[in-house]
């Protein structure tokens, strides 16, 4: 009897064993290390200077902005360019088979291996790449202009990768959305703009926010881009990787506890504003 | 009568080369409330929807208030549509649903919210303003989405199908309503599609009988009724008894037909030309059957088996059997106590005055007589 109430439960189980193991305990564990004056298990002094010194380090203010900022700003870059696609996606190609041969080109990228995909930016984006190569050929420059190593070149890198993550749960949004909602809007004497900005942009508001989520996610946790094409900007996560090799593990616990704390403030406000429940429902 | 929509050999057709509308010519006056009665998938939606304009059209016509609608999008047609669905837009409270109109035509303000306030009392859906649309009932958001078409005063008032997804005593309440409404509010054309002959013929001042894309009749509901001008049209207002008959005789104002259950005679309906010897339909409306002695004037008399009778509360439908499984159904008023016996013979008759001819099956080409009638 109560297998037949309960049992359902136990399909959660594996999900739950391996969350609780691999994310909520090591959660816990670096919350509580932050606290720690040295990483000692035996007599633990638990202590705030960690927090004090993050707060008080003169280079705390621009680590923040860099990080956040340059996720910010690669997540709007990645919904200005996605949402168009997204919308030219489920508006404007009718048949569902072609809409599936787009969706699928778009993952061949994650087809290919990580090194290289970063490797291959080189030919592109490098002194002698492609893109350098064009501007000189149509006259435009005619010294190579240094494309890589800049807050440009990781935004542009960030771009390409993110953006599947940006239009497929806006493509999910937008085609879950009544054509007829639209006809109504259009019948109710809406001229086409503000049919998109009243009805079809609010109602695909769910999918930007969760392709915004998924944005800056990946970015506040991609420590690897910034260090190697950034030209040198310093991100949280660039510094708990220095602090941790040092094994200087108490303040790299204290800035990763920063980092996952100010990630969930910027999504809990997102949620505020933005009604989940709608694209699930 | 003035002409608000006009209608000209209207063609549509969708991707495959399926014609939705084969011709339609239409003609809708101001303040009418004109009704499009079909079956589902005789194109009565995509009418209302080419009207309103997010449908285009292939060839033909269409004009509103004079003015040719080709090239004018929905947004600038005085024409306002209430879906089926309803479509009432979900992130938005029943106010700005309402208002959502009303704003798009950059009224201010304070007339919105005096306009809004005023249809949503004439429609009886006052304290809702807060609500949102998964928070209401389906008649309140009917209601809703009714009001919402109406505030931005149409001249044209299109309602597609406003009556099929309620239960039967909220659809004779809104029937009633809209007619109710229709009377308020002068200027406004109301064009409504049902596959509903009770709420066609009741709320129609005109209507039109649509079968696969083309119309079938149009006219007022007593027109349609009682001189149908094809079997199609016959059949689908109201409960009919049809036999199909070769012409024997006629005279200025009679047609004698030989049918599977003997000759009968019906009054001619109209100066069409009918040879002798053409297959025709021969109909009578089941209220116009009587048991003989009940009524001596009948010309009409033929004998046949009581088989059995629906009982619908206010009358009664006898069903007989004429032999050859040719059956006769008779409606009758519930009081008229008859006290039939199963299985046993009666005579049945009918005046020709009641009886028509009607000698074509349908407007569209290729409708058989007979399969039109044994539902072959």
């Amino acid at each position: 009897m109560y297998i037949q109430r309960y049992g359902k439960y136990l399909l959660l189980l594996p999900g739950i064993i391996v969350t609780g193991f691999f994310l909520v305990v090591p959660v816990i564990l670096i919350v509580v290390v932050s606290f720690m004056q040295y990483f000692t298990m035996k007599s633990p002094t638990l202590t705030l200077q960690n927090y004090i010194d993050f707060i008080t380090s003169p280079q705390t203010p621009t680590i923040l902005a860099n990080t956040f900022g340059m996720s910010i700003a690669a997540s709007l870059l990645t919904l200005l360019v996605g949402y168009p696609a997204a919308y030219f996606l489920a508006f404007r190609i009718e048949s569902v088979k072609t809409r599936n041969y787009i969706i699928s080109l778009l993952l061949v990228p994650f087809l290919i291996d990580w090194n290289a995909r970063t490797i291959a930016w080189i030919p592109i984006l490098g002194e002698y790449g492609a893109v350098n190569y064009i501007l000189q050929i149509l006259n435009i420059t005619r010294e190579p202009v240094p494309l890589l190593f800049s807050r440009w070149t990781l935004l542009i890198i960030w771009l390409q990768t993110n953006i599947l993550f940006m239009i497929f749960p806006i493509y999910l949004a937008l085609i879950r959305i009544d054509p007829d909602l639209i006809n109504a809007a259009r019948v109710l004497k809406a001229p086409p703009s503000k049919v998109f900005f009243n009805i079809i942009f609010k109602l695909s508001l769910p999918g930007v926010a969760v392709g915004f989520t998924f944005v800056l996610v990946n970015t506040l946790g991609d420590y690897i881009t910034p260090a190697l094409w950034a030209g040198g900007i310093q991100v949280l996560g660039l510094s708990i990787a220095s602090f941790a090799a040092n094994f200087v593990w108490p303040y790299a616990a204290t800035l990763s506890t920063v980092l996952v704390l100010i990630a969930m403030a910027v999504l809990f406000i997102l949620f505020k504003l933005v009604d989940i429940k709608k694209l699930v429902e | 009568m003035d002409t608000i929509v006009e209608i000209r050999r209207l063609v549509k057709r969708y991707k495959g080369n399926i014609n939705a509308l084969k011709g339609i010519n239409l003609e809708i006056g101001k303040d009418e409330f004109f009704v499009i009665m079909g079956p589902s998938g005789c194109g009565k939606s995509t009418l209302l929807k080419i009207i309103a304009g997010i449908l285009d059209y292939d060839e033909g016509e269409l004009y509103i208030g004079g003015k040719d609608m080709k090239y004018v999008p929905p947004h600038k047609r005085d024409v306002s549509l209430m879906l089926e669905n309803y479509a009432l837009f979900p992130h938005m409270n029943i106010y700005d649903n309402i208002a959502f109109g009303l704003r798009m035509l950059n009224k201010d303000e304070t007339e919105i919210e005096k306009e809004v306030s005023e249809i949503m009392k004439l429609l009886e859906i006052k304290g809702l303003e807060k609500r949102y649309p998964n928070e209401i009932s389906g008649g309140q958001r009917q209601r809703v989405a009714l009001a919402r078409a109406l505030v931005i005063r149409p001249s044209v008032l299109l309602l597609d199908e406003p009556l099929s997804h309620i239960d039967y005593r909220l659809q004779r309440k809104f029937a009633s309503l809209l007619k109710d409404i229709h009377r308020k509010i002068s200027g406004t054309a109301f064009v409504l599609t049902t596959h509903d002959q009770h709420h066609g013929l009741s709320l129609a001042d005109n209507m039109a009988i649509m079968n696969s894309g083309m119309i079938e009749q149009v006219g007022k509901p007593e027109d349609i009724y009682m001189r149908p001008k094809t079997l199609f049209a016959a059949r689908f207002v109201g409960e009919i008894n049809t036999w199909s008959g070769e012409v024997l005789e006629i005279s200025h104002d009679s047609v004698w037909v030989k049918t599977s259950i003997g000759v009968l005679k019906a009054s001619r309906q109209n100066d069409e030309e009918i040879p002798n010897g053409q297959r025709v339909g021969y109909i009578v409306r089941p209220e116009n059957i009587r048991i003989a002695g009940i009524n001596e004037k009948a010309d009409n008399t033929v004998e046949a088996v009581f088989e059995g009778m629906f009982y619908f509360g206010h009358y009664i439908e006898l069903v007989f059997n004429a032999g050859g499984n040719e059956r006769i159904k008779i409606t009758t008023p519930t009081y008229n106590n008859l006290d039939l016996k199963i299985n046993k013979k009666y005579t049945l008759g009918w005046s020709s005055r009641d009886a028509k001819i009607v000698s074509k099956p349908s407007i569209l080409e290729g409708v058989d007589i007979e399969d039109l009638i044994y539902g072959r």
